[in-house]
């Protein structure tokens, strides 16, 4: 069955050029305003964001009619809805969704608690029309090319399949993921974020595309995009970023008059590409647990749609069921290993000659810096602590992940503690930061420390 | 510009042009007469207007509120204040990503001309103070 709103594309409801919605009080005076956003429900209805009452709101609960235009954002070309207003909405599924957005759009412009959203007002759609005369059809545009998708699409669910489902380690999983991602749908910026274990926080384990891999990055539950998706379990994508954060801006400037700037937290820059135009972010997530999310950005303002949204989705769910597996898997394996011994053999020993690595480890700040650059922090940190105070007390160079579990100093947790994750970050910060000094699994649950520098040892309370 | 009917059917169009009179009372509109029929409709029965103007780069937004004192077709000599208005409307849509040549398919002509007595002038800028009177 098709309703007033088949035929309209669905670039008009990702509030590119805002939309006009007119209104009318119980005296016949109208009143006219710009809208951020349009969200279709159905081809029914659509439903009008509320984040501050205001005479629209007055004028359709007198009067219920409302009229919107639309605009293409490619093309200029307009489309006519005329509504009816029906209910608002203030918690529920519609709610959370289209809270969601604004409320990343608040982090990122220090708006968090003051910009928000107040109502979801739904509307019925009586008619819906494209709008002759708007623009001038002898103009016409240059053609875009479309980039045709590389590989057809269930060659690409395969692939994904394929290659989660055989890799052999947390890093291989994630390096096939963002390459497959790439290679399939040529989403070439990419990152893999993991919760850690206070699940406040969550941190860059995997990232392609980028100048800087940016591993070992964190970003707070709740805060930015991808943030709010670990937050509240639950896709974003966003077309036109730039247009966004100007209607936070807007908004920022008028509550500055208002308020307090004491009220508002600073902007936030996004991380990734600066210059990002398309946000898609992706919850990883079993039963109700969070383990990560999954993003992915373009310079192109409209690079992501409807069906990248579904297929990401697919590969997310298959991720993340892949990755708690592993998670589990390695867990229990690591109960069968036993305690190695002190006498390993070391697979590769200090060059005296090599300049000495300074490390220090700041007991406050729970982070290691080497050679005066940071490092890593919390549980990485401390794992490498350990480690390396291991091998400078007493030689040993083989270690177990078992060990690192019983040791209550690293705090992880009894289960699901993430300190694969974890090791792969702190792999991958050393060799940026300092390639001489490699952790290299060995076998499952065990990995060497290999050391060829000469390395010196420094606790500080504080920087 | 927003217009209502005689059964509170509002109605929204994009307008193409304004221009503030001398005595700073007036405004003139200027709407695409290819698709500004309902609006002129509607004012024919109902006077009272409500036109909208943003700048889309901060969402500067003003609302301005009035009664319709006369409708006529724009003059040929009007045209180059309106090609003058469209460039830089252009050139405003420029700056927040829709290209130029996008922008220049934006239909005006042959347009028509609402003269507008203003009654009031709100703030209309997204935010907390949006709908508050402009002093």
């Amino acid at each position: 069955m098709s309703g007033p709103l088949d035929g309209i594309p669905m670039r008009c409801f990702q509030g590119v050029v805002p939309s006009t919605i007119a209104t009318a009080d119980c005296k016949g005076i109208p009143n006219i305003t710009y809208l951020s956003h349009v969200f279709r429900i159905d081809d029914r209805h659509v439903a009008l964001s509320c984040q501050f009452f205001n005479k629209t709101k007055a004028n359709v609960l007198a009067n219920p009619y409302a009229s919107v235009d639309l605009m293409d954002p490619a093309t200029l070309e307009m489309y006519r809805l005329e509504l009816r207003f029906d209910h608002s909405e203030t918690s529920g599924p519609l709610f959370d969704t289209m809270s969601m957005r604004i409320d990343a759009i608040a982090s990122l412009t220090g708006m968090s608690g003051i910009f928000r959203l107040i109502s979801s007002d739904v509307y019925e759609v009586i008619a819906a029309s494209y709008r002759n005369g708007v623009i001038d059809h002898t103009l016409v545009l240059p053609e875009t090319p479309v980039e045709p998708r590389s590989i057809s699409e269930i060659r690409a669910v395969q692939l994904i399949s394929q290659r989660t489902s055989r890799a052999k380690g947390l890093e291989d999983l994630m390096n096939a993921v963002l390459a497959t991602l790439q290679e399939a749908f040529g989403f070439e910026h990419s990152m893999m974020l993991m919760l850690d274990e206070t699940q406040t926080k969550l941190y860059t384990v995997a990232t392609r595309g980028y100048d800087s891999e940016g591993i070992g990055a964190e970003v707070a539950v709740g805060e930015g995009l991808v943030g709010s998706v670990a937050r509240d379990k639950r896709v974003l994508r966003m077309s036109y970023v730039e247009a966004e954060l100007r209607y936070g801006r807007a908004i920022r400037a008028a509550v500055q008059k208002t308020r307090s700037r004491r009220d508002m937290l600073p902007e936030i820059p996004l991380s990734g590409l600066a210059d990002a135009q398309s946000h898609m972010a992706m919850p990883l997530v079993v039963g109700d647990r969070v383990l990560g999310v999954l993003a992915v950005e373009s310079r192109s303002p409209l690079a992501f749609d409807e069906w990248d949204e579904a297929f990401l989705e697919i590969v997310a769910n298959q991720v993340a069921v892949t990755l708690d597996n592993m998670l589990l898997r390695e867990h229990e394996a690591d109960f069968e290993v036993a305690q190695t011994s002190n006498a390993g053999t070391p697979a590769k020993g200090a060059a005296p000659s090599l300049p000495v690595k300074r490390f220090r480890f700041f007991k406050n700040d729970d982070c290691i810096f080497v050679d005066d650059e940071y490092l890593i922090r919390n549980v990485p940190a401390r794992i490498l602590w350990r480690v390396l105070r291991e091998h400078q007390q007493n030689g040993r160079t083989a270690f177990t992940n078992r060990e690192l579990r019983l040791d209550p100093w690293l705090g992880l947790p009894p289960l699901r503690d993430n300190l694969e994750s974890r090791l792969v970050l702190l792999r991958k910060r050393l060799a940026d930061k300092c390639p001489g000094v490699r952790l290299l699994s060995t076998d499952r649950g065990r990995f060497n420390l290999e050391v060829e520098c000469p390395f010196a040892l420094e606790e500080r309370e504080s920087a | 510009m927003g217009t209502c009917d005689a059964n509170l059917k509002p109605e929204g169009t994009r307008a193409v042009g304004a221009v503030v009179a001398p005595d700073r009372a007036r405004i003139t509109v200027f709407l695409n007469e290819a698709n500004s029929e309902r609006t002129l409709a509607n004012l024919a029965v109902n006077p009272r207007a409500a036109i909208c103007f943003t700048r889309p780069i901060d969402h500067r937004t003003v609302q301005v509120k009035g009664r319709v004192l006369t409708v006529r077709r724009t003059l040929d000599s009007e045209k180059p204040r309106l090609d003058r208005y469209l460039s830089a409307f252009v050139e405003a849509l420029y700056l927040v990503g829709v290209t130029r040549a996008t922008g220049g398919r934006i239909a005006y002509w042959p347009s028509m001309a609402v003269e507008i007595t203003v009654e009031d002038l709100f703030h209309a800028t997204p935010g907390p103070g949006a709908g508050g009177r402009l002093s």
